[in-house]
């Protein structure tokens, strides 16, 4: 006679067998990434509507924080919730578009301009996509590949050439809000030139030149 | 060396500092200690005695730190990233004021956000094993 066990099946495990493993280049460029997303929502708070300046405010504080935290601890901070988090910009953007187009209130999404906006959802998308293998590996039960830490050299020139790329995509982008306009270095004009009238006949000859800083 | 960032980073970035420090007194005959209007390095960043002068210690302090361990680099590697991105903060106000006493202009500026953004990551970010020194 055989007995039968009935055996209760084991609950999924919420946590994933592996820890989410990432290259120290790679957590460079995500954090460089969080940053630069971060201070382009930062610059279009002034210009936008209360409500939507504080999201903007709160998503530049945790993009900001969360790339700061990634330099300097040794695990990814919570990527799932980073993941999802670095979507949401995108997400409400298109949302908010989308409202403004149905109801015909073009006013209610143009405090967000097209290339900060294009800049900071590029440097999201590459954030949620670097996350999302990064936690494909951890939830498929892989063995996490030994962390092997590049040269210092190798590491330098990786960093480097991170921090160059955002550097080059958030300049313009921040150079195309209201606060970035309003960073011209005004400092550097001469205040004590005052302009003569265009038929003074004493500027004869006179060479001016082009005032070319706006 | 070559096994820390922060060692080689320290290293290379004093080597430069100390370098471009030398070069500065090249384009500042006749210019003030602290006069506000400097001369151009390279056509482009503006320098007077004092802004050489802090590059000379800032140069020697990376390298000195870089050359002897990875602690002392790391944590000279922040400081002067920290003091570098307070500059570059205060920078963008400084061109055209009379209390501008590095004669900073907006490509000055441009560089020390760079080496602040780049001195920070490092130390923050590398050689996580190795806590700074305290003061």
């Amino acid at each position: 006679m055989t007995t039968t066990q009935l055996v209760e099946p084991a609950a999924p495990s919420a946590a994933p067998a592996h820890p989410a493993v990432i290259g120290q280049i790679a957590r460079t460029w995500l954090g460089f990434a969080a940053m630069g997303a971060g201070m382009v929502h930062f610059a279009l708070v002034i210009t936008a509507p209360p409500a939507l300046a504080a999201v903007l405010l709160l998503l530049g504080l945790a993009e900001c924080g969360w790339g700061i935290a990634t330099f300097a601890r040794e695990r990814l901070i919570a990527p799932r919730i980073a993941r999802l988090g670095a979507l949401l910009p995108v997400v409400l953007w298109s949302l908010l578009v989308v409202a403004a187009t149905l109801l015909d209130a073009p006013a209610l999404a143009a405090s967000l301009t097209l290339l900060p906006m294009a800049v900071a959802t590029a440097l999201d998308l590459f954030v949620a996509v670097v996350l999302s293998r990064v936690l494909q590996r951890a939830d498929a039960d892989l063995r996490p590949r030994a962390a092997v830490a590049p040269s210092a050299g190798r590491y330098l020139i990786g960093l480097m050439a991170g921090a160059t790329v955002v550097a080059a995509l958030v300049t313009p982008a921040l150079a195309g809000t209201e606060a970035g306009r309003l960073a011209q270095p005004h400092g550097q004009h001469d205040a004590d030139f005052v302009p003569a009238p265009a038929d003074d006949p004493s500027l004869d000859g006179l060479f001016l030149p082009e005032h070319g800083a706006h | 060396m070559t096994k820390s960032p922060n060692r080689l980073l320290a290293t290379v970035f004093g080597a430069v500092y100390l370098l471009v420090g030398l070069l500065g007194f090249t384009v500042t005959g006749g210019v003030g200690f602290f006069a506000t209007d400097g001369g151009l390095l390279l056509g482009l960043f503006e320098v007077n005695i004092f802004h050489n002068v802090a590059h000379l210690l800032i140069g020697a302090a990376l390298l000195i730190a870089g050359l002897s361990n990875v602690r002392a680099a790391k944590s000279v590697n922040i400081t002067v990233g920290a003091a570098y991105l307070l500059l570059g903060v205060v920078g963008l106000f400084l061109p055209g004021q009379p209390f501008n006493i590095l004669a900073i202009n907006a490509a000055d500026n441009v560089l020390h956000f760079a080496s602040a953004a780049v001195l920070l990551a490092v130390g923050i970010g590398a050689d996580k094993g190795v806590r700074t020194a305290t003061v």
